[in-house]
């Protein structure tokens, strides 16, 4: 009558894990077998198999290896940046207790704004001419002119610049978990340590970062492979501009599919680049965290 | 609820008992325990460097609700100014009445209600079968479930839009909504788990043996304890699906564009409306740090909650 425990469950499982069989299982089918063909982007258009040559010509194409760089140095740049501001304010926010936790409550702000209308309020502060930024700085006597950085439009800087409402937008979600980890460290340890005379940075370095370790290793995994997916905020500053200065893979790929129109090309490179995100964040995960090993 | 609780760091690593930290702190005789600060004169300077790293932080958002009551030509004067020199309106008039405009947040609603149900749907009972009954198939489906996040949007966004489209589902709410629940559900899963994580087992057994079916006795009993952990769920399903641009960039053309999209669009569209664009961002944004600001506790608990857990 009563069907077992085990069966039960799957039974509870089944309808999210069909769904994401036939939402995503079944579209990331579509696009590895996509990748092995030249494909019209015309509706109905002709479909020929051409084996790996998308992947050839993907790793042959100046473009994708850039895009594949600057993805990593964009998401490298974005997460130290997070994590060092993030640490700092939650440790401001652990040393002053209680008395912040209003303030704890408004850095969370940003989270809840959508990431292209914090890429636009940003291309707003940074754009030539009326851009706010230059001409405060210039206002305050570190700049000569307002212009002189062209924040969006240097293609040596640009990277950066597009980077910036990324991590304005998710630093207050690194402090929140960092926060979170601190609360949990014994305060009879950080005691202890002062009482064996340990200064402020062999505090940091020896005991608190040590024993945060596996809060930062997901912390910097989800945030790392959310950074390596930027796209909303980067499209609408710059669309991957100047001269391709700040286009990552994701806009690479929009590209390659919507403006060059070659799907098979665009999943190709779309295939590359989920195995690679999927390769980096299991060494993070195992190097970072090592769980079952003691710090 | 009292079934959120302050997540902890596994315990191998930390767990040194709780009575010591208990006798340190009394011993000291205040509450400032651990790395919380005593002394006046720090106090102050921590407390100047808070003050100086939130006004740096909220002046983006400020600056543009300013720039949302300037005058149009204010909005692109050179050099630019903090505050409007005339408070206006016109911005929101603007943006309020562009065709397309107020359809896009109906859309907005639409689509990001239709998911958080779903993913809610979808969320609850998978996550009760995966922390309740320990099985094999449930640890392999929750890895699968994360692996899923690493999945680029960009990458089944085409191939998801001509699903769609092949059922007669294209540029339609719902289409979008499901696109918005790949992303979402994950998330939803994996916050749910340590939600019922934190639900004594005895509970149900104590119904079942009162003749609940397992089926009555998560209904009845569990999730009525774990209804705060569901409106933290719901609030991040539907943040999800509100702020949500590329999926709805690739599946959207006129019909069921979302506002995000429409913010986007100004700038081709319609020129360089700067104002206009910072009235809209502003109506869409507000709403939303209104509701989760009035939230917070909530919310703080279960961001940590999914993100601590791992």
């Amino acid at each position: 009558m009563r069907i077992p425990d085990r069966r039960f469950a799957l039974y509870l499982m089944t309808p999210a894990a069909l769904f994401l069989a036939v939402f995503v299982a079944y579209p990331l089918f579509r696009l590895i077998s996509d990748s092995f063909f030249k494909i019209s982007p015309i509706v109905g258009g002709p479909r020929d198999f051409v084996g790996l040559d998308n992947y050839v010509h993907a790793f042959t194409s100046p473009d994708f290896i850039g895009a594949g760089w600057r993805t990593l140095a964009y998401t490298l740049m974005v997460v130290t940046l997070e994590f060092a501001l993030g640490l700092g304010m939650a440790l401001l926010f652990t040393m002053l207790g209680k008395a912040s936790q209003v303030w704890r409550t408004m850095f969370l702000y940003p989270l809840m704004i959508a990431p292209i209308v914090a890429g636009l309020l940003w291309k707003f502060l940074m754009i030539d001419n009326f851009g706010l930024l230059g001409s405060l700085l210039n206002q305050a006597g570190i700049l000569q002119n307002p212009n002189q950085i062209g924040w969006l439009s240097n293609p040596d800087i640009v990277l950066f610049s597009v980077a910036i409402p990324d991590i304005w937008l998710t630093t207050s979600f690194m402090c929140l978990v960092l926060f979170a980890g601190l609360q949990n460290i014994p305060g009879d340890l950080i005691e202890a340590a002062r009482l064996d005379g340990a200064r402020a940075p062999a505090l940091l370095f020896r005991i608190i970062l040590p024993l945060l370790r596996p809060v930062i290793a997901v912390a910097l995994v989800v945030r790392g492979i959310d950074a390596a997916r930027a796209f909303d905020t980067i499209l609408i500053q710059t669309n991957g501009g100047p001269q391709s200065a700040s286009e990552t893979m994701s806009l690479l790929i929009y590209r390659t599919m919507i403006r060059f129109g070659d799907p098979g090309l665009a999943s190709a490179m779309g295939t590359i680049y989920l195995l690679a995100m999927l390769a980096i964040a299991f060494v993070a995960v195992s190097t970072i965290w090592r769980p079952g090993k003691d710090t | 609820m009292s079934t959120i609780q302050r997540p902890t760091i596994p315990a191998r690593k930390t767990s040194t008992g709780s009575s010591p930290a208990d006798i340190g702190r009394r011993r000291r005789g205040v509450n400032r325990e651990g790395l919380e600060a005593g002394r006046r004169s720090t106090r102050t300077i921590l407390w100047i460097l808070l003050t100086a790293a939130l006004v740096l932080y909220g002046f983006p958002f400020l600056y543009l609700l300013f720039t949302s009551f300037k005058t149009p030509i204010d909005t692109i004067a050179v050099p630019p100014t903090i505050l409007p020199k005339e408070w206006t309106m016109a911005n929101y008039v603007n943006a309020l009445s562009r065709s397309g405009v107020p359809a896009s947040f109906i859309n907005s609603v639409q689509t990001a209600v239709i998911s958080t149900a779903l993913s809610l749907v979808l969320a609850v009972p998978a996550a009760y079968g995966i922390t309740r009954y320990k099985t094999r198939s449930g640890r392999v489906f929750i890895m699968a479930a994360l692996v899923t996040r690493m999945v680029p949007p960009v990458a089944i966004g085409i191939p998801l839009a001509s699903m769609m489209a092949s059922v007669g589902l294209a540029d339609t709410p719902i289409a979008l909504s499901i696109a918005h629940t790949t992303i979402s559900l994950p998330l939803s899963i994996w916050l749910m788990s340590s939600f019922f994580e934190a639900v004594p087992k005895d509970l149900e057994e104590a119904a079942t043996v009162d003749g609940c079916s397992r089926l009555g006795a998560l209904w009845r009993v569990v999730i009525p304890v774990v209804s705060g952990g569901i409106a933290v769920t719901a609030i991040f399903a539907f943040l999800a699906s509100w702020n949500e641009f590329l999926f709805a960039l690739l599946m959207t053309a006129v019909r069921s564009q979302t506002t995000p999209v429409v913010i986007a669009n100004f700038q081709t569209q319609f020129g360089l409306d700067w104002g206009s664009m910072t009235a809209l961002a502003a109506v869409y944004s507000i709403p939303v740090i209104l509701l989760t600001l009035l939230l917070q506790r909530k919310i703080v608990a279960g961001m940590t909650l999914g993100a601590v857990k791992g």
